[in-house]
């Protein structure tokens, strides 16, 4: 029986469910599941929104046999303004599962290009990752986005970190290293000798329950300095963080009361490879270049305030990665990619030149909701 | 003498699969093969499409079960296609 690939609606959620049921028992991987709701808790669509999610199905008769997201939004590309495009988002395929079905990651893959040839996916778990393969062979670009990481309790970090610990004489020297301090030691004067290459200015920052009109300033003022941002205008910004959103802070920035720029900090969910730890990010970020440091020492503080262990974030921009640095971040191995289709490539050639410049967080893509 | 369509089929499989070109039948599958997975499977399609010059639809690459049914859809297409 053919596959069909279709919108997901309340119809299907049944089907759904059983796919569900069937790649988790197959694979053992709780992290294998689509949406049991054929409307999207997240962003769902509604008229005169400028960025929502959308579902697709494939089907196979009464069953499902894979499924995918979208979320439809619009990007920034400096000189050449304002574009529709899509995340590909949570591919899922009952291929991972039962090889007669091998060629559903294509078809779905190709669907969604079919959709909107200007297509992007972002995280992916890295380039050597399965979905990241794929979309490489379609022609995608794919560019790493540094991860950046500010230890506030070293001796919590070398005896938590558990993806640093995976090899036994590692995990005993990380042991010693928090045991006699000498960790401690290392790790803060590595954030020291950073901290020492900038300083931020006077600024004052304060958490604010809504993102209202001054963003929308920041935005305008701020866009030109980047090649590429999915757009943060402060209609965007209400919807993607909405006062009901208790999970995160919206942090506003100024100097002399004016605005410089805005932080979204939050507290990540407990995950295996960081132990106990309690890990805080810097999920998203806006300020031009010289204000970036500003922005990076608030959220800093806000999240040290909040008594987490380690602090985490992905920025792509250079005047950002700057940032960080200068505030005391090291720089970690990157498992969170985007990949940009070829049509979405040719908007953003040349790509040697504005690669640097791509404003692209943790908030982009369906990071958000699956971490916090 | 020209291969045929099945034989240069079975040559592009045998490329991505990692398998010698005489342990590759007709009837070989993903569940053969250990190697046809996913991402081998949008391989093969963009190869055949690239090779012969044919864009598939999705009906059609679902269609591509096996070597053998992928070798069949390109004839069919070749033949269809107009000269």
């Amino acid at each position: 029986m053919a596959i069909v690939i279709q919108p997901y609606r309340q119809e299907h959620e049944p089907a759904v469910q059983e796919f569900n049921r069937r790649l988790q028992q197959s694979s053992g991987d709780p992290n294998l599941v689509f949406s049991q709701n054929a409307i999207p808790r997240w962003l769902p669509p509604a008229s005169n929104n400028p960025v929502w999610n959308e579902f697709f199905v494939a089907v196979e008769g009464s069953s499902v046999r894979g499924a995918y997201a979208l979320k439809q939004e619009q990007i920034f590309t400096r000189g050449k303004g304002l574009h529709r495009v899509a995340c590909y988002h949570h591919p899922l395929s009952e291929g991972i599962v039962d090889r007669a079905y091998a060629s559903v990651g294509a078809l779905l893959a190709r669907d969604a290009l079919a959709r909107q040839p200007f297509l992007y996916a972002l995280g992916m778990g890295g380039a050597d990752r399965p979905i990241a393969k794929m979309l490489k062979a379609l022609g995608f670009s794919l560019t790493p986005i540094p991860f950046y990481f500010h230890v506030l309790h070293p001796a919590k970090f070398l005896l938590e970190m558990q993806a640093l610990r995976q090899k036994r004489w590692r995990a005993i020297l990380m042991n010693l290293a928090a045991a006699t301090g000498t960790g401690w030691l290392a790790i803060k004067s590595a954030q020291a000798v950073a901290r020492l290459r900038g300083r931020p200015g006077n600024f004052t920052a304060e958490e604010v329950s809504e993102f209202s009109d001054w963003t929308e300033n920041l935005w305008n003022q701020v866009k030109d300095t980047v090649s590429l941002a999915a757009v943060r205008d402060a209609n965007t910004l209400r919807l993607l963080y909405p006062p009901q959103a208790a999970n995160i802070k919206r942090l506003r920035i100024s100097r002399n009361g004016a605005a410089l720029g805005w932080a979204i900090v939050g507290e990540r969910r407990q995950d295996a490879k960081f132990g106990n730890m309690r890990v805080g990010s810097i999920v998203d970020c806006w300020a031009s270049p010289e204000n970036s440091a500003a922005v990076v020492r608030a959220a800093i503080q806000s999240l040290e305030k909040e008594g987490v262990d380690l602090i985490a974030s992905n920025q792509s921009h250079q005047g950002w990665c700057g940032a960080f640095g200068s505030a005391g971040f090291l720089k970690g191995p990157s498992t969170f990619v985007f990949a940009a289709s070829k049509r979405l490539t040719e908007l953003l050639q040349p790509l040697d030149e504005t690669r640097p410049s791509f404003h692209i967080t943790r908030a982009d893509g369906d990071g958000l909701p699956a971490n916090f | 003498m020209t291969a045929t369509v099945f034989d240069q089929i079975r040559t592009m499989a045998s490329d991505l699969f990692g398998v010698p070109v005489d342990q590759i039948s007709a009837a070989s599958s993903a569940q053969t093969l250990d190697n046809w997975d996913s991402i081998q499977h949008l391989n093969l399609v963009l190869a055949v499409e690239e090779k012969f010059g044919l864009q598939l639809s999705p009906e059609e690459i679902e269609q591509m079960k096996t070597v053998g049914d992928t070798a069949k859809l390109v004839e069919s297409k070749l033949q269809a296609a107009p000269r």
